[in-house]
């Protein structure tokens, strides 16, 4: 199960490939970093359909916006699921990403039992 | 001798027309009145030449006599003077004849001719003197209108002068009054000027500090998710290590391991305090506040003194304290936000335990600690106050006691934001917050808000 995270911070992919440490260990779940909207729209592009199921992006970004970017995925992939991670959690922002069709929002800092319990929802719904 | 006799008439007759507006005396009148009847009389009497024509001759003089006296001594006739020596000549002339004729009627036919030219220079001289008087007389009258004048001109000036006093006072009194409530709106001004550039100050610094904090949050997570998650693999490899083999060297990783242990321990304290602060920063400068609601403000009271109470049992530190609640049951339901004002009486309540605690530690066991909180009704507003009989307030930082980031409390304890946030909400409530204080005995925190704040 491919899950893609979006944030313009690097040390991100450390921290979460050591909190899914044993799910990625088991092949139980496969993560990929992008560090920019852009980026994070040629890594779905590159397969199509992609084999990402789901994709957190962050909100505030230098150049394409999280919020920008899920209206981006939204209309090039209307069935990916698009979570966003943000630390203004304003209610704005929600409902300006909740509008354009997330399917959750996440404050930082990330509590990371949520965002499990979010994931593996996944797994038992596919 | 009817010429005297008309003198006489003529003089009466002028008198009393000459009397002016301020008219003389009633006697004078009456004077005036019997001289012309007994004028007129004697000059009938001339004409018709009735005897004794000697006494009736006589009589003429003593009348034009008479009135030439009244003249001269009346002080009512003095501007007439010049009248009365008109036809002296005359008279004088008219009474030698009258006299020579009578006594020496031989003589005065000798000088009867002299008399007679006598009698034409006094004619001369009286005609002379009476267009001079009659000169004088205008003058004196054009004198008199002009003096009148002035004199009314004088009158109506001052009249005009105190009417345009009155009016200058008037209006002078009415700029006053405006200068009054001009003062009075440019001081409103200012303070209101002072107060938006106070609240101008205060949201720049909100959103500065609302900025600052959102930056540090991302870092700060970063320090916390790492420490927490260091701390979480070292029990991992805790739980490997009894797996391998016991060495010296193992021994020393153990006790490295047990290190950065508890160094991450304290990363992760310390982040997480540091979060406390920016969630505080980010809670101050949030602009505006939510609804105003009805709300049970004895309720909202017991609950969170309660809650931190307990809060207080439960972390490192506790006291034993006294809280009692002198709470007025009466009191209406208050308009609050009572998410923000529930964070007043936690902060309030828990800042007494805090200074308390300090007490405590100087004082030993001979101190009771003690909190009270107090509600009542007071006219427009209620009155909420937080006593504890801890250290008490110093004089010189009772002020600054409501600062941002002023905190006594010491080293890791407190963040400074407490108080300062407790009277913004206060104020945000349209409420004030007055701190009373004695050292070493008492603290009060009196809180004022309006019952019915719109
Ligand atoms: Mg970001």
């Amino acid at each position: 199960m491919k899950i893609l995270f979006v944030d313009d911070e690097r040390d991100v992919e450390a921290l979460f490939r050591q909190k899914f440490r044993k799910e990625i260990k088991s092949g139980e779940l496969e993560l990929a970093f992008a560090f920019s909207g852009k980026e994070a729209l040629e890594i779905l592009g590159a397969e199509n359909p992609p084999k990402f199921v789901y994709v957190f992006s962050d909100i505030n970004m230098p150049g394409m916006s999280g919020l920008q970017l899920l209206e981006e995925i939204k209309s090039r992939f209307p069935m990916m699921r698009v979570s966003m991670i943000s630390a203004y959690g304003d209610s704005e922002n929600y409902d300006k990403a909740i509008s354009s069709g997330a399917k959750g929002f996440f404050t930082k800092p990330v509590d990371f039992e949520r965002l499990k319990e979010e994931i593996a929802a996944l797994n038992e719904g596919s | 001798m009817i010429l005297v006799n008309l003198i006489s008439l003529f003089l009466l007759y002028y008198l009393k027309k000459s009397s002016g507006p301020q008219g003389f005396p009633a006697h004078l009148h009456r004077y005036f009145k019997y001289g012309m009847i007994a004028a007129a009389v004697l000059i009938a009497l001339g004409v018709a030449a009735a005897p004794p024509v000697i006494l009736f001759q006589l009589l003429s003089f003593v009348l034009v006599g008479g009135i030439i006296y009244l003249i001269l001594n009346t002080p009512e006739l003095q501007y007439q003077r010049a009248l009365a020596i008109t036809p002296l000549p005359i008279v004088g002339v008219q009474l030698l004849d009258y006299l020579i004729k009578t006594l020496s009627p031989g003589i005065h036919e000798v000088i009867e001719n002299y008399l007679d030219a006598a009698g034409f220079f006094a004619l001369i001289w009286a005609v002379t003197m009476w267009l001079n008087h009659r000169k004088q007389m205008k003058e004196v009258e054009i004198e008199r209108i002009i003096s009148k004048e002035q004199e009314r001109q004088l009158r109506s000036t001052a009249e005009q002068k105190i009417q345009l006093e009155m009016l200058v006072a008037e209006r002078t009194s009415e700029i006053l009054n405006q200068k009054e409530e001009l003062q009075h709106a440019l001081d409103h001004l200012r303070s209101t000027q002072e107060q938006l550039i106070q609240q101008e100050k205060l949201a720049s610094l909100g959103q500065l500090t609302a900025g600052i904090a959102h930056e540090i949050k991302n870092p700060l997570n970063f320090v916390n998710n790492f420490s927490e998650l260091s701390v979480d693999f070292l029990q991992e490899i805790g739980e490997e290590m009894p797996k391998i083999a016991d060495s010296p060297e193992k021994e020393n990783i153990l006790d490295l391991l047990e290190n950065v242990k508890s160094n991450l321990e304290k990363i992760r304290h310390h982040g997480s305090r540091a979060d406390s602060i920016v969630k505080s920063m980010l809670m101050h400068s949030r602009g505006g506040t939510g609804s105003l609601e009805p709300t049970d403000l004895n309720g909202l009271i017991r609950e969170y003194s309660n809650l931190a109470f307990h809060g207080m049992r439960a972390n490192p530190n506790p006291i034993n304290v006294d809280i009692q609640l002198a709470l007025d049951e009466t009191l209406p339901k208050v308009r609050l936000n009572a998410e923000d004002f529930s964070r007043v009486i936690l902060n309030l309540v828990k800042n007494a335990f805090d200074a308390m605690r300090d007490k405590i530690s100087v004082s030993g066991s001979e101190y009771h600690a003690k909190v009270q909180i107090r509600t009542k009704e007071q006219g427009d507003d209620v009155l909420i106050e937080v006593e504890d009989n801890g250290p008490g307030v110093p004089e010189q930082i009772r002020d600054k006691l409501l600062m941002p980031f002023f905190t006594t409390k010491k080293g890791t304890e407190g963040t400074g934001l407490g108080l300062s946030i407790t009277h913004d909400i206060i104020k945000s409530h349209e409420g004030t917050l007055e701190i009373i204080s004695e050292e070493g005995k008492f603290t009060i925190f009196r809180i004022l808000i309006p019952k019915s704040t719109e």
